[in-house]
């Protein structure tokens, strides 16, 4: 424990401009990935294993289109379009037949579908790490505000995040796709009864999660390094975030990320040997308080 | 040039070769025996994270075998590699190690598992009293702790204290010139990082008496983002940094760090940056990291060795890693010291085993000894240097004589109640 | 047979006779390796059940108590070198208390709730078996091989007493848990598992039945990991993660949940595809999931519940047809 090395930051405006960007950036990648999960399990009632295998791709994809054409708007298309097509056939194929079922199976799908991806990964790419580069527009020293370093890039990153929080927020409580989509969440059988195909809604949600999380992938895949089986580590933490937040809510996701990415700075301050012990700390204190999570809608 | 370079060691297997030939010749009924493959089970990786471990362990073994084979095998019989995956679990390892030996009929065991599974694999060789050579684990304590010792087990792969003797000498040169003087490390929090780390921070103190390790960041292993470490670290304004990450751990921070523009402030020391694979992932490698040598075909400069990488190269199409010299190294061992016993039994080749030297590309002077009381390899090349973002990619290794190194060991070994 | 407890004590004996003769057969180690095996996980994979198939609540977090075990038994053993019956109790005894803490805060919350709470007390334990080193061996495990002082005449030293010994555990386990589910404790739970609401107005306290089941999964855990420690001889901070939980999961769905025997056949299933796979092929992720998602999706459920319920629907059917005559006729009345 250090806790002096907290306290010291905790005074210090440079520090804490420091800890708190760099717990945003954490925050925003796990957020992007746990947009699409929680949205997935609002709507579809599944706890979807498989959503780190699209960050995975998303990563991977990235990683060729930029190296193919120098472009990392291109490569972030690509990465989004791509895990979002690789969505829709996952869909098609294989989670419409477990919707509704045993939650036992639903799980029991989504992990042989984890292992044949990690798997297509490795044959496509190779088994060896590998590492995209930086674009050459972030290729520039970092920033100084109040003292604290940030990097350009992290500044598009958070950006991009949100302004993506903000258009997907504002979907769902605007448009008709979102109003659909709020509906199904609350009463599947009335949505259907109206008339509006299910199945194809299902897809909809499902395909933007994937394009969300392979997005993510493609925010990430400048600075982390690619490997079959890096979606697995994003999906447990993202898992942690919709706990927290409370699985279905948007805010949630978005607090629990934001908290999750402040508790690991932070706590890599005070608690260097404990922070992630912390996270799970902190899941199990949210939930033993309110067990529907911060912003979950109480079961019935 | 593979060829001229190996052609001493091929003329002496071939002589050996025909030794056995003319045994056979003169005593007909041990020619069935001979006629079959001696199988060697071969634990490892290939699966997750780290399956790089296993491919390129299995490569350059594979590479080797195929060249003892060409030369007669051993003891007569040719060597097959019998490769399994463990998945980096421990329970898998003990289950895939004694199910070679007790099920595939394999008589020795090349044990090329990472960290836990390879103490895994240790308590088998307990059980059952097979041959072992351990060839990824760089933990000390597998051969420097009494109590873990076998008379069957052997470790042929480089150690930890090693490494942080030889580091620890070289940083401390700089940090004296420089008058480096605030450090902070970053390493990943398990046991190879935590104790390598301290004992790299030991020598360093040793011997640039000025230093102080100011800021400690302990990232867990495989851990995707490290920006909460890097920020830790620039908090402290270190002059120096050192970290044991290793592989895609280690691209990701320089990656995230390099955005930070980290290495602008900071001299960086990163053990495992020598190994071909970190230093060509990295698309914009920050020049002057101070390295170890995990392999470079440039060190030791001798030809031997880089024809042995460039075999390697032409082979497989990608470099050799740190495990793939360790895994060649561990069966030219088992071939030379079958050779010495003149027999394919595990307990005769342990025998011969025991302070066998044979010449070798990967040796400080062209020798690998098998130290016979703790039996693990020494003399095998150690050095650091500072690293470049093309070929050579370390341009001049610093070594520090071995007789120096077994001093500051013995005194380690002493401080840490092994010896 | 006279009661379904006798009957199930006579039929675990008949499983050991089984098993025990089966060393004389064959020579075969590998053979004896996987049912020593098949007893450490299939201890784990049963006990995980009591809670998912009897009591509907999914645990994440089971490895606790497998991880637990191991560690527990080993530390006993290597520190003090006492019998290893003794230890083998202590070592229950030490879970038992885990689990009631863990489960006291846990069995209220609900479902997927349950779920993640349990993971989260998991990788607390695990981070603590990786932090305290001085006890635990820190990540690079119990080393340096468990003592098997010879007790009783016998000596686990030796693989096949130790075989011996871990298939009368893995009976009497079985045995002992059957018991649990078919006495009037079993139906409560079960009843908690259909309609807490109304088991509550009914009279029992379902906090109580929900947390008695959670302690005595949390200790068959733990034997299944003694029997894990036995085999490997140490205990590695892997068997306290969550993969270890997963992997339970992952048995008792293959097997079934249904069937008190599901996950025992679940755990002869995996360790079969693992062992298979990995040898044949080098992408076994992509040749294990494709057999998964065959399982999955063709069957829809465990292995042993499809079986059961085909069988049960086919005599159905058979009664059906030997009944139509009549049914025939009701239906008639009925209409008319």
């Amino acid at each position: 424990m250090d806790l002096n090395a907290l306290t010291e930051c905790l005074v210090s405006t440079s520090c804490m401009v420091t800890q708190v960007t760099s717990g945003f950036i954490i925050g925003m990648l796990l957020f992007l990935v746990a947009i699409g999960l929680t949205l997935i399990f609002g709507v579809m009632k599944i706890v979807n294993f498989t959503h780190g295998a699209f960050y995975m791709i998303g990563a991977y994809l990235a990683m060729t289109v930029f190296q193919a054409t120098g472009s990392y708007t291109l490569a972030l298309l690509g990465a989004a379009i791509g895990a979002c097509l690789f969505g829709v056939v996952v869909e098609r194929f294989f989670m419409q037949r477990i919707y509704g079922g045993n939650v036992l199976m639903q799980l029991l799908v989504c992990y042989a579908l984890v292992l044949i991806l990690d798997d297509l990964v490795r044959i496509v790419w190779g088994p060896e790490f590998k590492s995209m580069g930086m674009p050459d527009a972030f290729r520039v020293p970092p920033l100084f505000i109040l003292g604290g370093i940030v990097p350009p890039f992290y500044l598009f990153l958070i950006a991009a995040a949100l302004a993506i929080a903000v258009v997907v927020g504002l979907a769902i409580a605007r448009t008709r796709f979102g109003k659909t989509i709020r509906a199904a969440a609350h009463n599947p059988a009335m949505v259907s009864v109206l008339g509006i195909n299910t199945g194809l809604l299902f897809t909809g949600v499902f395909a933007l999660g994937c394009l969300l999380a392979g997005l993510a992938g493609g925010l990430a895949a400048p600075v982390r390094s690619l490997t079959p089986g890096m979606g697995f580590s994003i999906l447990i933490e993202s898992f942690i975030v919709t706990v927290i937040g409370g699985m279905g809510s948007i805010l949630g996701a978005l607090v629990g990320a934001v908290l999750i990415g402040l508790i690991r700075t932070f706590g890599a301050l005070g608690f260097p040997l404990f922070t992630e012990a912390l996270m799970y700390l902190a899941m199990a204190v949210v939930l033993i308080v309110k067990p529907s999570g911060l912003f979950g809608r109480e079961a019935a | 040039m593979t060829k001229t370079s190996w052609t001493s060691m091929n003329r002496r297997g071939f002589l050996a070769a025909g030794a056995a030939a003319a045994g056979t010749v003169s005593m007909p009924w041990v020619a069935s025996a001979q006629a079959k493959t001696i199988k060697v089970g071969f634990p490892t990786i290939l699966s997750g994270r780290v399956a790089q471990l296993g491919t390129s362990s299995r490569n350059a073994a594979q590479m080797e075998v195929e060249k003892v084979n060409a030369a007669g095998g051993i003891g007569g019989r040719a060597i097959e590699l019998v490769v399994r995956d463990t998945k980096g679990q421990p329970q898998e390892a003990a289950r895939v190690a004694r199910e070679l030996v007790n099920s595939d009929g394999c008589e020795l065991l090349i044990d090329a598992e990472a960290s836990t599974g390879a103490f895994a694999v240790h308590e088998v060789a307990r059980d059952l009293g097979i041959l072992c050579i351990h060839t990824n684990s760089e933990t000390s304590s597998l051969s420097a702790d009494p109590k873990l010792k076998l008379p069957n087990a052997f470790r042929c792969a480089r150690q930890g204290i090693h490494d942080s003797v030889v580091g620890g000498t070289y940083a401390a040169e700089i940090a004296n010139a420089k008058n480096l003087t605030r450090w902070a490390t970053c390493s990943p929090d398990y046991a190879y990082g935590r104790d390598t780390t301290a004992e790299f921070v030991m020598y360093l103190k040793q011997f640039a008496p000025k230093v102080e390790v100011i800021s400690e960041a302990w990232p867990k292993i495989f851990q995707p983002d490290y920006t909460e470490a890097i920020t830790k670290i620039l908090q402290a304004k270190p002059q120096a940094l050192y970290s044991c990450l290793w592989g895609g751990d280690l691209t990701s921070f320089i990656d995230q760090a390099a955005i930070y523009a980290l290495f602008t402030q900071m001299q960086f020391y990163a053990v495992n940056m020598a190994d071909y694979t970190a230093l060509t992932a990295v698309k914009n490698l920050p020049a002057g990291i101070h390295s170890g040598n995990r392999y470079i075909k440039t060190f030791p400069a001798t030809p031997e060795n880089a024809a042995w990488g460039d075999a390697y190269k032409a082979k497989y199409g990608e470099f050799p890693t740190n495990w793939a010299w360790q895994n060649a190294l561990g069966v030219n061992f088992l071939a030379e010291a079958a050779k010495k016993a003149n027999s394919a039994d595990g307990k005769k080749i342990a025998e011969a085993l025991r302070g066998l030297t044979i010449k070798s590309p990967f040796g400080a002077d062209g020798t690998v000894t098998m130290r016979a009381e703790d039996q693990t390899i020494v003399g095998y090349a150690v050095g650091w240097g500072t690293t470049i973002p093309k070929e050579p990619y370390v341009p001049e290794m610093k070594s520090v004589p071995w007789q120096r190194i077994f001093e500051l060991e013995a005194a380690w070994k002493k401080s840490k109640g092994f010896a | 047979m006279k009661s379904p407890a006798l009957r199930d004590v006579l039929f675990g004996l008949a499983a050991f006779l089984v098993l025990a003769a089966l060393p004389l057969v064959t020579t075969s180690s590998a053979l004896i390796d996987f049912v020593i095996r098949c007893a450490a996980l299939g201890l784990f994979a049963t006990s995980l059940n009591l809670l998912v198939g009897y009591g509907g609540m999914v645990s994440f977090g089971h490895g606790l108590f497998f991880g637990m075990g191991a560690y527990s038994f080993g530390i006993i053993m290597q520190r003090t070198g006492m019998p290893i019956p003794l230890a083998i109790l202590l070592t229950m005894a030490v879970a038992a208390l885990v689990a009631l803490v863990v489960g006291a805060i846990c069995v209220r919350l609900k479902e997927i709730y349950f779920a993640f709470v349990t993971l989260a007390f998991q990788m607390l334990v695990h981070s603590v078996i990786i932090a305290w080193t001085p006890v635990t061996g820190g990540d690079q495990g119990l080393r340096g091989g468990i003592p098997r002082p010879s007790f009783l005449g016998s000596n686990l030293a030796d693989q096949k007493q130790l075989y011996l010994f871990a298939a009368a555990l893995l009976v009497l386990g079985l045995l002992a848990m059957r018991h649990i589910v078919s006495s009037p404790f079993g139906y409560t739970l079960r009843m908690v598992r259909d309609n807490p609401t109304r088991a509550g107005f009914l009279g029992v306290d379902v906090y109580r039945t929900r947390l008695t089941a959670f302690v005595l999964a949390g200790v068959f855990a733990s034997l299944g990991g003694v029997v894990m420690s036995l085999f490997v001889s140490g205990a590695y901070p892997e068997f306290a993660f969550w993969t270890m939980s997963g992997e339970a999961v992952f048995i008792v769905m293959l097997g079934g949940t249904a069937a008190f025997l599901g996950p025992m056949v679940g755990t002869v299933l995996l360790l079969l595809l693992n062992d298979f796979v990995t040898r044949i092929a080098e992408h076994h992720g992509l040749v294990l999931g494709a057999v998964i998602l065959l399982f999955a999706l063709g069957l829809r459920k465990g292995l042993l519940d499809f079986v059961l319920d085909w069988r049960a629907a086919r005599r159905t059917r058979a009664e059906a047809v030997a009944g139509t005559v009549v049914g025939a006729d009701k239906m008639e009345r009925i209409a008319t």
